[in-house]
């Protein structure tokens, strides 16, 4: 069945369809559209991010509800109220959800999978977290719950990003 | 409680262009017809509802107020009289210009919808709404339907 008998005339019919030769001979403007942005990481990411440089985890704490927001933010978005102390992390965490992906960044088909997946980070409370890859692990082991760690670029490699962790992987027991 | 950031760059912070220099801006139907006749002909063309008896500058292919179709286009000619106007002393970067660049809306004729234009060959002072004046086109080779085939509008003699 084609396109017009499975869903009838177009809705607008003196609209007109237009090919990439057609771009020339029509009247239209061509512009160039100014759009610079800065992108800040805010109080609270900054810190996260130059802490990540040191290889540490940090969060902040709301003295009101007791939870340790990872990623930190100067502000509970459960109470209102702003959160009051920096508090460090083990690091370690157990995954939350993961999925494994057959797909690429650049929507390529790929044999290896991608394991990416979030991780909420021991210290904090459940079900929240930062995405990551996973790595050192088979897909099929993979499973929620599971607990895992932090596998760190070297030192000197890190910038302060949040790839400065390579991925997580399995704790052994 | 939270110290004060001024400026984004001060602390941790990404720059960055957004990929939009790559705009095309197709005139639509009623718009093809209004940019080819200034091009081809050095005519100003409006469409004009025969309901609401209004006449669009530039052409639309819809009325605005009645939703109908607007099919007839009418030439409305190169004269008109200012509506409203403003005189601009600073540029977008907010440097000043000098002269000072004069913006008008500029109405072909009773229940007709103005279009906005720059005056020229005008002191700024002696500007007032009512004015009659008409457009100066650039030459025709040098057209290219764009709304900047009309270089001005200026007082009629």
């Amino acid at each position: 069945m084609s396109k017009s008998q499975k869903f009838g005339p177009p809705l607008n019919p003196r609209g007109q369809r237009l090919r990439a030769q057609d771009l020339e001979s029509i009247t239209h403007v061509r512009a160039k559209v100014p759009a610079k942005y800065a992108w800040a990481a805010g109080t609270a990411m900054s810190r996260f991010l130059e802490e990540l440089k040191n290889g540490k985890i940090i969060g902040r704490k709301c003295a009101h509800c007791d939870r340790v927001l990872v990623p930190p933010r100067m502000f509970c978005e459960r109470c209102f109220k702003p959160t009051t102390e920096w508090v460090y992390l083990p690091g370690t965490a157990v995954v939350e959800t993961f999925s494994i992906s057959y797909i690429d960044t650049n929507a390529n088909r790929i044999q290896e999978p991608i394991l990416v997946g979030t991780v909420a980070f021991d210290g904090a409370p459940p079900h929240c977290g930062i995405m990551h890859y996973f790595g050192e692990v088979k897909p099929e082991e993979l499973k929620i719950g599971m607990p895992v760690e932090p596998v760190w670029k070297p030192q000197e490699e890190r910038v302060g990003s949040v790839l400065d962790i390579k991925y997580f992987r399995p704790r052994k027991k | 409680m939270i110290e004060r950031i001024e400026k984004a760059t001060d602390i941790r912070h990404w720059l960055g262009d957004m990929e939009a220099d790559h705009y095309y801006y197709s005139t639509g139907l009623a718009g093809e017809k209004f940019f080819t006749a200034l091009r081809d002909d050095g005519k100003i063309l409006g469409a004009h509802c025969a309901q609401c008896d209004l006449t669009y500058v530039p052409p639309r292919i819809y009325c605005e107020h009645c939703f109908s179709e607007l099919t007839e286009y009418t030439d409305v000619g190169k004269r008109g009289c200012v509506v409203a106007f403003t005189v601009a002393h600073y540029n977008k970067a907010g440097q000043r210009l000098e002269p000072p660049e004069i913006f008008a809306l500029m109405s072909f004729g009773p229940r007709t919808t103005p279009l906005l234009h720059r005056l020229g060959e005008i002191e700024p002072e002696k500007i007032c709404v009512g004015l009659e004046v008409e457009a100066v086109l650039k030459p025709k080779k040098d057209r290219e339907g764009k709304i900047t085939d009309i270089l001005y509008f200026r007082p009629t003699k």
